[in-house]
């Protein structure tokens, strides 16, 4: 009997090894003929990592071949880029992150990349970034900014060099507010923070902080957006209240390295609007309130172009401390 | 319902014939990516999910979950065996589970390793079926102070390590720290000790380390001789020896498994640090610390105990809060997300038949890795009979192309082989390599935390003692800092007394 119990599972190892063979087996014709890496400058299980993990087997569909992730964090994302400028425009490479890190990077560092080089393919969704408090504190934007105009208050920053620290210093600049920047290494820790009270409030993307807004543990203030986030619907956004804070969309999406031909991304963008139209890439995104905002590769080009100057009037901004 | 109609109506899903084969695959599926070198379980959720994307949710995670589970005992294997860890968290279990093989016991502890995760990770998953909720808001009042103090205590404990030879632990320690200052600062943005090489920038990549410290040296160390891993040439023992051993150490267990669930509940605390920090505190306790580190079973067993104790640990937050515990759980929560069970404070109302059904299969899942331990242990010990000649070129080879695979960087073998050498002259200059790797381990933490805590308070170091979880760490490092000093005169006052 014991035996027997033995042979079953050393059966099951052969299965399993055959199993680990097969897997990656996929293959097709012309254009994508071998797997696309698509690089998301983010640790697994960021955000940027989880959509396109997402959003990767619709891709597989519509392109027969099979996608993987490979997550490059670091130093925001530069060293991912930097490799980037010089990857082979085959098509076989593809970047995703929350736009415009990138340039955010190229005003506060030296860099050898130009976001304006890349080849934008195709953009899913946009990222809002709240402001969050503990639901202990205040219950409107209005006593949050008085409070934070009486003492300087404590604010968490995921990650330095990222979308957030420039929506957070663009969004307390306008308010006139100081703030105790707090930096830490991703959301999950500066989020984890506040919810211990740790911390006065905290900018972070909406995704981010969505389960225990869900819960009543952590209140959102105010969406730095142009209109409402349908996730949020209750949650103003500065126009509500009459403010006038500089909109810089978080956008999510895929680049091509620069040069990259026209017919290789017309292959790329097409698999990426059919599959944003997937029923279940639509469940998926419902299921993680992510906002769909389809981009074509023109209309995500346009938005590179409009933000350099945007960026560009806070880059003092962002290197001071 | 409560949380025993939970547990007993996932105990009849689980056995449907799907939510098993799903179960057995992710188990055997697991092993072999933790056995690989470089795959560790990221890698292998990652490589699974497209596979799994049509299964019925509860199907997926039972068998997500035990893949998760598993790649972490299969990283013990080949720590155990050829003194390469799978994964940054079995390399506690190197320290004493490769003398052993040395010692012709490879079989042994292999079965303590296959008890332990059958003991520690039912101990870990049975505190968090019943207390994830309670766990978690435990966890949530650690802020940067108490992150700060907690590793603090936790690099106290290298003063127990280095006993004996205090002065070149105390540098091992110092170098361990000086390298985890490497790459970029999170709170100042500055790029610090990385001359222009992107590779580090992100800091000394930690399992690329443990593979040149462990792996490489070890088979610099083998190449001097002709024999074999095993030096009597012959297996001594059987597994069920390994499993009478394990419990003979009640305290030893218990002890780890705490340790073990309270690293993995801290959302900012690494989980390679559980099972170094269950051997340190068990080297200290024990009588003999001199045995530890030549083959004492007690120290795989609380290395290993701990590890998988630490597993479900990390899940407490990830589950009952939506905030990943380690980069595994952070896959792990995607993956969740991704089957509609969006983890967090209402995931044990709205989707608590699923949750509880992967809290059984991972319970199911400890024990069955007792079995499959027991079923391969023999078979695999046999590696450490090869021939030296034979053995040395497979690690390094084997070891060299994980490091490689972990990031698809060349550099990282270059610091495989430098950190290789860098172990080879410790160990022929007497240096163990353990403060070396609590320091590179714990500096991170120690510093960053540093500096958000007096950033919060603008300044003032009352923050460090205002809470009273503070004030207890302080006492305990206060404690462990004394320790050695205290305990004779101790002795001497009790004995007096008689």
């Amino acid at each position: 009997m014991f035996k027997k119990l033995i042979k079953i599972f050393n059966c099951g190892f052969v299965f399993g090894i055959s199993f680990l063979l097969v897997c990656p087996l996929a293959n097709s014709a012309d254009f994508p003929k071998k797997t696309i890496k698509i690089i998301a400058c983010a640790a697994a299980g960021g955000g940027e990592d989880t959509e396109a993990r997402g959003i990767a087997p619709y891709l597989e569909k519509y392109l027969g071949v099979s996608v993987m992730i490979e997550n490059q964090p670091g130093a925001g994302g530069k060293i991912a880029f930097e490799k980037f400028q010089k990857t082979e425009p085959d098509g076989y490479t593809l970047i995703t992150y929350t736009f415009p890190k990138s340039i955010i990077i190229e005003y506060m560092d030296k860099t050898n990349f130009r976001t304006k080089d890349f080849t934008p393919v195709f953009a899913w969704s946009r990222a809002n970034q709240l402001l969050v408090v503990h639901a202990d504190t205040w219950k409107t934007s209005d006593e949050f900014l008085k409070a934070a105009k009486a003492k300087t208050l404590a604010g968490g920053l995921s990650g330095r060099g990222s979308t957030t620290h420039l929506a957070g210093l663009v969004a307390m600049d306008e308010l006139g507010i100081k703030v105790n920047w707090v930096p830490y290494e991703g959301a999950a820790g500066s989020v984890a923070a506040l919810a211990g009270k740790h911390l006065d409030f905290t900018i972070c993307l909406a995704t981010s902080a969505i389960s225990l807004i869900q819960a009543g543990m952590l209140r959102p203030l105010i969406l730095f957006g142009d209109k409402r986030d349908p996730y949020f619907p209750d949650v103003p956004v500065p126009k509500d209240l009459g403010l006038d804070i500089t909109s810089i969309p978080g956008t999510r999406g895929v680049e091509a390295p620069p040069k990259t031909p026209a017919s290789i991304v017309k292959v790329l963008e097409e698999a990426c609007s059919k599959a944003v139209k997937e029923p279940a890439f639509i469940e998926f995104a419902k299921r993680r309130q992510m906002v769909l905002h389809p981009l074509s590769s023109q209309e995500f080009r346009q938005i590179v172009e409009v933000t350099y100057p945007k960026v560009e009037k806070f880059q003092t901004m962002l290197k001071e401390k | 319902m409560n949380t025993f109609d939970m547990v007993i109506q996932a105990i009849y899903s689980i056995l449907q014939w799907q939510n098993l084969a799903a179960l057995m695959a992710g188990m055997i599926y697991g092993i072999i990516i933790g056995v690989l070198p470089g795959l560790g379980p990221s890698a292998g959720m990652a490589l699974a999910l497209p596979l799994v994307l049509k299964w019925p949710p509860a199907t997926a995670l039972i068998f997500m979950g035990s893949l998760y589970k598993c790649s972490n005992y299969g990283g013990s294997i080949t720590a155990i065996l050829v003194n390469a860890p799978g994964d940054a968290s079995n390399a506690a279990t190197i320290l004493d589970g490769y003398p052993m093989c040395e010692k012709g016991k490879g079989g042994v502890a292999l079965a303590l390793s296959s008890t332990a995760a059958m003991v520690g990770g039912t101990i870990g998953m049975i505190c968090l079926i019943f207390s994830a909720p309670f766990l978690a808001h435990f966890a949530l009042r650690f802020g940067p102070a108490e992150y700060f103090l907690t590793a603090l205590l936790a690099l106290s404990i290298i003063a127990a390590v280095v006993q004996g030879a205090t002065l070149k632990g105390l540098i091992a320690a110092g170098l361990g720290l000086m390298l985890s200052t490497v790459g970029f600062d999170v709170i100042t943005g500055h790029l610090r000790y990385t001359f222009g090489w992107e590779p580090i920038e992100d800091g000394i990549p930690l399992i690329q380390a443990l593979v040149g410290l462990f792996a490489i040296t070890q088979a610099l160390m083998l190449a001097e001789s002709a024999e074999s891993i095993s030096r009597i040439g012959k297996l001594a023992g059987g597994f069920w020896e390994g499993v009478i051993t394990y419990f003979k150490y009640p305290y030893a267990i218990i002890r780890a498994a705490v340790i073990g669930l309270f690293i993995g509940v801290l959302p900012a605390v690494g989980q390679s640090s559980a099972g170094l920090l269950a051997w340190a505190e068990a080297k200290r306790e024990s009588k003999h610390p001199e045995t530890f580190g030549n083959g004492d079973p007690e120290g795989v067993i609380s290395s290993e105990t701990s590890t998988n104790a630490c597993m479900p640990g990390d899940l407490v937050c990830t589950i009952a809060l939506g905030i990943p515990g380690s980069i595994g759980a952070a896959i792990f929560l995607g993956v969740m997300i991704i089957f509609g069970v969006v983890p967090g404070p209402l995931v044990f109302r709205e989707k608590a038949n699923i949750i509880y059904s992967l809290f059984v299969a991972l319970v199911l899942t400890s024990f069955l890795m007792f079995f499959i331990g027991m079923t391969i242990a023999k078979h695999f010990a046999a590696i450490t009979l090869l021939r030296n000649e034979v053995i040395v070129p497979i690690i390094l080879v084997v070891s060299l192309l994980g490091s490689f695979a972990i990031r698809n960087l060349m550099a990282d073998v270059i610091i495989s082989l430098a950190f290789g050498i860098l172990g080879y002259i410790m160990l022929k200059g007497g240096f163990t390599p353990v403060p070396l790797l609590l320091g590179l381990v714990l500096g991170e933490m120690v510093e960053y935390n540093y500096h958000r805590a007096l950033m919060i308070s603008g300044g003032s170091y009352s923050i460090f003692y205002s809470s009273v979880i503070s004030k207890i760490l302080i006492f305990l490092t206060l404690l462990s800092l004394a320790g050695p000093y205290l305990g004779p005169v101790w002795k001497k006052l009790t004995q007096g007394e008689k």
